[in-house]
């Protein structure tokens, strides 16, 4: 697992100790960047395990840093908690240079860890892990009845949706009412 | 956790994980989830080959969609004398109250008096039609121990008959059922003794396809009336004479005109199938060439079954005297194989290699 040290700003991390990598070392000497979530706490991850991630593959791809520059400059998620960060990491260092496994059983169970953990993935866009999350999302409601699933995922009734939309168009003709007022000022 | 707070492409992940029979439920829990199903879902639901009803266990009615050698139960139903407890809920489909209940196996089971059984049927096919839409085929199986079929729109008709021969009852219903049926797609008939009693005007020789296994020495069970696509027949005894007389009456026009395959398995050791081309007439195709295969997908086929006609490559063929079109023969073994190419002979000798 990766290491991680709390309470370091983006600006200045303390020294991160080395995650153990599952996978033989390489020959040429691999590099490494630095991320942090919400927490600030930085976990040192391998450019292998992070190729997972199309974002920080992409970000990470041209920049050529130096050990000492990926320091100083880690990848700052801050719409990510620190946990759910810890979790991709960890992932992404299980699974650096291995196929991914038809199932991941190692997910969490608690709901809404899981819908964080979802919403992390979709946005450091991590396709194989993204894809076990939403079936395991998709499990929570094998086999339920309509009112379990909405209980589950809390989707709104149609009455709900009938309100929310009646709102939503009240809010944009009060909010056109606006700009046509304040349009109409500005020609005085 | 909120499902709408995902972006619209996680919320198409999660739904594309999940079973047919658990969209089927998650549509009923607003109307804009169900729209965001079909929309999402729309390229699976396309590519649904088929919607099976298959009534033909007394006890339980299922509907699958068949994947592969496998099927994948949407919904099943049962009497609701059987219904052992209360623990079930109420859904609105297509305006019918209908109680459901989750089975352990996780798909919902549909609980009705049999009495309502056509009400409730047509309420789920609409809802079915509505929701996988209209280019799904929709195969009603019946049988003749649980001979109930609805009329309903886009839904083909496939019944089995077993013993059909065997008892003058049997040809009754048989004759009873497919008098009010719709056209049927595919009829089976097992153990099938008698040819005389179906009448010549009979629905029996408008089902597209039919599948025979009889014990009459007559082959084929008479034939001279049917105008479907195809035809399969597993025999225990047969006379050149009929399938030569068969061949002739397809060459001249008389009759046949839509059959597009025909297979006749003959499970007699004695029946001597090497004379029949001789017999029939054939015209070869030169033996160092290679003729081209006829094959074609199977109107119906059961799970794990093959899904097109078994493969003719023949270097025997015949014409129809009327529209020069041209059948391969084969026979192998005890297999006699008619496949009818929608060619002309120029046209059928110009795809040998």
């Amino acid at each position: 697992m990766s290491s991680t040290e709390q309470g370091t700003s983006s600006a200045a991390p303390a020294e991160p100790t080395t995650a153990p990598e599952s996978a033989a070392a390489p020959e040429v000497p691999e590099s490494f960047y630095y991320v942090h979530g919400k927490d600030k706490v930085v976990h040192k991850v391998s450019a292998g395990a992070l190729q997972h991630s199309a974002l920080i593959h992409g970000m990470i791809s041209n920049l050529g840093y130096t050990e000492e520059q990926a320091k100083a400059n880690p990848f700052p998620f801050e719409n990510i908690d620190g946990d759910i960060l810890q979790m991709v990491v960890d992932w992404c260092n299980q699974h650096k240079g291995k196929p991914t496994p038809p199932e991941d059983t190692n997910l969490p169970k608690q709901k809404e860890k899981l819908f964080d953990l979802v919403l992390a993935v979709n946005y450091l866009e991590i396709k194989e892990l993204l894809t076990y999350c939403c079936k395991q999302v998709a499990m929570m409601v094998k086999g339920k009845s309509p009112e379990e699933i909405r209980e589950i995922w809390m989707i709104p009734t149609d009455a709900e949706d009938e309100a929310a939309e009646k709102e939503a168009k009240k809010r944009a003709g009060k909010e056109a009412a606006g700009e046509t007022a304040a349009a109409a000022g500005d020609a005085k | 956790m909120k499902l709408s707070k995902y972006p619209n492409l996680v919320q198409k992940e999660i739904l594309d994980n999940m079973k047919y029979s658990d969209l089927f439920l998650l549509s009923f829990v607003s109307k804009n989830m169900k729209n965001i199903i079909k929309s999402s879902q729309a390229a699976r639901f396309k590519s649904i080959s088929r919607i099976v009803y298959n009534m033909q266990n007394t006890n339980y009615r299922t509907i699958y969609i068949p994947l592969g050698s496998s099927e994948e139960v949407i919904m099943k139903s049962w009497d609701i004398s059987e219904m052992s407890n209360n623990d079930y809920f109420q859904l609105k489909v297509s305006g019918e109250i209908i109680n459901f209940r989750s089975s352990r196996h996780h798909f919902p089971i549909a609980n009705f008096h049999q009495s309502d059984r056509e009400s409730v049927f047509e309420s789920i096919h609409n809802y079915f039609l509505d929701f996988f839409g209209y280019t799904v085929k929709y195969q009603w199986i019946a049988n003749n121990y649980m001979l109930y079929f609805p009329q309903l729109p886009s839904l083909s008709l496939i019944l089995k008959f077993w013993k059909a021969g065997g008892d003058k009852r049997y040809i009754k219903k048989l004759e009873h059922s497919i008098s009010s049926s719709p056209i049927m797609e595919h009829i089976e008939l097992t153990f099938w003794e008698s040819t005389a009693t179906l009448n010549a005007e009979s629905k029996f020789y408008q089902a597209e396809s039919i599948r025979i296994f009889q014990d009459n020495p007559t082959v084929p069970v008479n034939l001279g009336c049917f105008q479907g696509k195809r035809a399969f027949f597993t025999c225990n005894q047969g006379r050149i004479s009929d399938l030569s007389e068969f061949v002739n009456r397809w060459k001249s026009g008389e009759a046949f005109q839509n059959l597009e395959h025909l297979e006749i398995v003959i499970n007699h050791p004695d029946y001597p199938l090497n004379g029949v081309l001789d017999a029939i007439g054939v015209k070869y195709i030169d033996a160092t060439k290679i003729p081209p295969t006829h094959t074609l997908p199977k109107v119906y086929f059961e799970c794990g079954h093959k899904r097109n006609t078994d493969p003719i490559i023949s270097h025997t063929y015949v014409v129809r005297e009327t529209d020069n079109r041209v059948a391969s023969i084969s026979i192998e073994r005890k297999t006699f194989s008619f496949g009818v190419w929608n060619k002309t002979e120029e046209e059928f000798l110009a795809m040998v290699k």
